[in-house]
């Protein structure tokens, strides 16, 4: 979803952009006084100003409140499932890597080496939540499992030159199926 | 004695431009090569990959600073005297680095990134010897002094001509009400990358010392998520600096070709404040995914990085069309890759943004999205200002005239970046993870319409490396005679 919202938000807000250098690429030919496209520019500066400052904070107020840094369900807290995951040159090692949908997860990440990206993606190969796996620290990530198929986890962190072979399957199953 | 100085001055300014386009060319190529592989166009080893990969971001971050000094020094040394032997002595250490970093790629295999995060090059060091890890350290290392040396003689000139780097910043006229103008945009652009880039050397210095340390000592450690930080302190300051070094050329040479004064009234200077401070604390938007860190300060990351917008797309990019609107100006190749430029810059700054928020840098982070948002402005605005200010140098030193292609390359420059970041970006989209030497068969798409828009691209930037070095032959033919004419 975020990646979408990004896309887009990007494309519309670099066209009114191209919009309005066009614009001022248009008018370029003319020759006006500046005194008065001054004094009218910084006029319409202060409504800009206040418009971006606006559309910033009202961005940053709802994005700050689903940090990715705490469990966001309250039922994720009390069935989690803990799995230590480790990362080394050039393979992950996970204490259980099987699921059912609707698990709820809390991957406890860290590295034996140097520091590695752990990245979850989904069945249609797209990243579902990733956190840094740092020698020395342990970090966690919260997923729950929604759909039934083969997630993966990559290597997000350049790690040399087999970093693109750090890749894993996890193997999510359908509730009650075999 | 002065007009000499400055003949030199010019000099050394042709040398490190004439280096710049070449490098630039021979880095795209580079560049290009990666997305062949990626795109499974062409096989090479992941070793190569990587190693290419090493060589196009250290050598691209490379010449974008080195050109960003280079229009610094030229636009600076109208207002304040510069001595030559300053910049050449810049040029002298980057040499040396660059051959140590080279040596270090091709001669000894490695391939840990230009910000690699500790303790990645002790690790490549126990496969690969040490002599490699070591040889690009000490690379980087001198490369690093060479630019200090640099900021601290600025630092001191401008001490000394303003009373002050913060005089030079406007604080007399923001915080103590003196009526009038600051400094010149020049050395106000240049107080704020003097500071901000002390700053980011001694934080990647420090980084790169600890590895240093590490490799010859084991049993030395230190904290990685600490040398993260400082990494990228060095590597987000330095790369940002790069653009508000080159800034400069477009406030000059904009303000020059409209006939209309840009001068550093209170909100510009408020606004190279805000900038200062804000390039020093965002760096934290690189270490959004660590949550060892404290949450505050990565909720600061976020909300400091959406400010920083706030500085180019209100007052330098506004002011760029306010200049432009109805000016009559004369579009040549210069003015047109400053205008351009600017676009680039707020273009980028758009996506820089986006991933900035936590909740999508955390589906977003080291993706091709990020490689996107640096190649909008590093490659549609810091280079396309160094592309203007080359012309313009020529110009204004010597005797180049505007011909008919240049219209049709600086079209088909940007037309082409736009595609090419554009497939980056949407790579992004798609969850496509950045420095990966090979990619899935669900991502070769994108790799190879990136590589089609960068063909063209090279195209361009040949062109324009060709017309630079025509049009530097006009310039020690009419201005240097001149000079030595009125100097003895
Ligand atoms: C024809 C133009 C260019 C092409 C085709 C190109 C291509 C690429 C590719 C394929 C990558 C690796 C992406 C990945 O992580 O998978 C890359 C990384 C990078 N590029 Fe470019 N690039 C171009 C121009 C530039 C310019 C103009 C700059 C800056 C002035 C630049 C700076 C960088 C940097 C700093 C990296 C990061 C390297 C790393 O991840 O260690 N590039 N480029
Ligand atoms: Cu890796």
């Amino acid at each position: 979803m975020y990646q979408t919202i990004a896309w887009y938000a990007t494309l519309f807000f670099v066209f009114l952009i191209s919009l309005a250098f066009s614009f001022v690429f248009g008018e370029s030919k003319r020759l006006k006084d500046y005194a008065p496209i001054q004094e009218k520019g910084y006029k319409i500066r202060k409504y800009y100003f206040l418009c971006l400052v606006a559309i910033l904070g009202l961005s940053a107020a709802i994005s700050l409140t689903k940090l990715p840094y705490h469990s966001q369900t309250a039922e994720a807290a009390s069935n989690l499932k803990i799995v230590n995951v480790t990362g080394q040159q050039f393979s992950w090692n996970l204490s259980q890597d099987t699921f059912t949908v609707g698990d709820s997860v809390e991957f406890r990440v860290t590295s034996k080496d140097v520091t590695h990206g752990f990245g979850i993606y989904d069945p249609n190969m797209k990243i579902i939540g990733q956190v840094q796996a740092m020698p020395e620290y342990t970090n966690t990530e919260y997923v729950t499992f929604k759909k039934a198929g083969t997630y993966k986890i990559l290597c997000l962190e350049y790690c040399s030159t087999g970093h693109h072979l750090m890749v894993k399957d996890i193997i999510v199953k359908p509730k009650g199926g075999k | 004695m002065d007009l000499k100085n400055r003949a030199s001055n010019n000099k050394g300014i042709a040398y490190a431009l004439m280096i710049t386009s070449v490098v630039l060319v021979l880095m795209m190529i580079a560049g290009l090569t990666m997305l062949l592989n990626q795109g499974k166009v062409i096989n090479i080893s992941p070793l190569l990959f990587y190693k290419i990969m090493t060589l196009h971001g250290t050598g691209m971050i490379g010449i974008a600073s080195l050109g960003g000094v280079a229009i610094l020094w030229y636009f600076l040394s109208k207002y304040i005297y510069l001595n030559s032997k300053i910049f050449f002595a810049n040029l002298t250490f980057s040499l040396i680095g660059v051959v140590m970093i080279l040596i270090a790629i091709f001669g000894f295999n490695f391939s840990d990134a230009w910000t690699f995060l500790y303790p990645l090059p002790s690790f490549s060091a126990k496969l690969n010897g040490k002599t490699g890890a070591l040889l690009f350290l000490f690379g980087l290392l001198i490369l690093g002094v060479g630019y200090l040396v640099v900021y601290f003689y600025l630092a001191a000139r401008l001490i000394k001509e303003y009373g002050g780097l913060g005089k030079a910043l406007g604080w007399d006229q923001i915080f103590r009400g003196k009526k009038g103008y600051g400094p010149p945009s020049a050395a106000v652009a240049s107080a704020m990358v003097v500071i901000a880039n002390s700053v980011g050397i001694l934080a990647g210095a420090t980084a790169i010392v600890e590895s240093i340390i590490n490799i010859i000592d084991p049993n030395i450690t230190f904290d990685p998520l600490a040398a993260k930080n400082l990494t990228y302190a060095f590597g987000h300051i330095f790369a940002n600096c790069t653009i508000y070094m080159a800034v400069i050329a477009v406030y000059e040479v904009l303000a020059e070709y409209t006939g209309r004064p840009w001068k550093s009234n209170k909100v510009f200077l408020i606004a190279w404040n805000f900038s200062t401070l804000f390039t020093l604390m965002i760096y934290t938007h690189h270490l959004l995914m660590d949550y060892a860190v404290p949450e505050w300060m990565l909720i600061l990351g976020q909300i400091f990085s959406y400010a920083n917008g706030l500085p180019v797309m209100v007052v330098t990019a506004y002011g760029a069309l306010m200049i432009v609107h109805k000016s009559n100006i004369k579009w040549d190749f210069a003015s047109s890759m400053f205008f351009l430029s600017m676009f680039g810059w707020v273009a980028g700054a758009v996506p820089a943004i986006i991933d900035a928020t936590i909740v999508v840098n955390h589906v977003m982070h080291n993706t091709k999205w990020v490689p996107g948002h640096f190649h909008t402005y590093m490659g549609m605005g810091v280079i396309a200002m160094i592309f203007g200010f080359m012309y313009y140098f020529n110009k204004t030193e010597g005797t180049q005239k505007q011909n008919e292609f240049d219209k049709y390359a600086i079209f088909t420059y940007f037309v082409f970046f736009v595609g090419l970041v554009g497939s980056f970006l949407y790579a992004g989209k798609i969850s496509v993870p950045r420095r990966w030497a090979v990619h899935f068969p669900e991502w070769t798409g994108t790799d190879q319409f990136g590589a089609l828009c960068a063909v063209f691209i090279i195209i361009a930037a040949i062109i324009f490396t060709v017309r630079f070095f025509k049009g530097l032959s006009t310039v020690g033919k009419q201005s240097t005679p001149k000079s030595y004419k009125s100097a003895s």
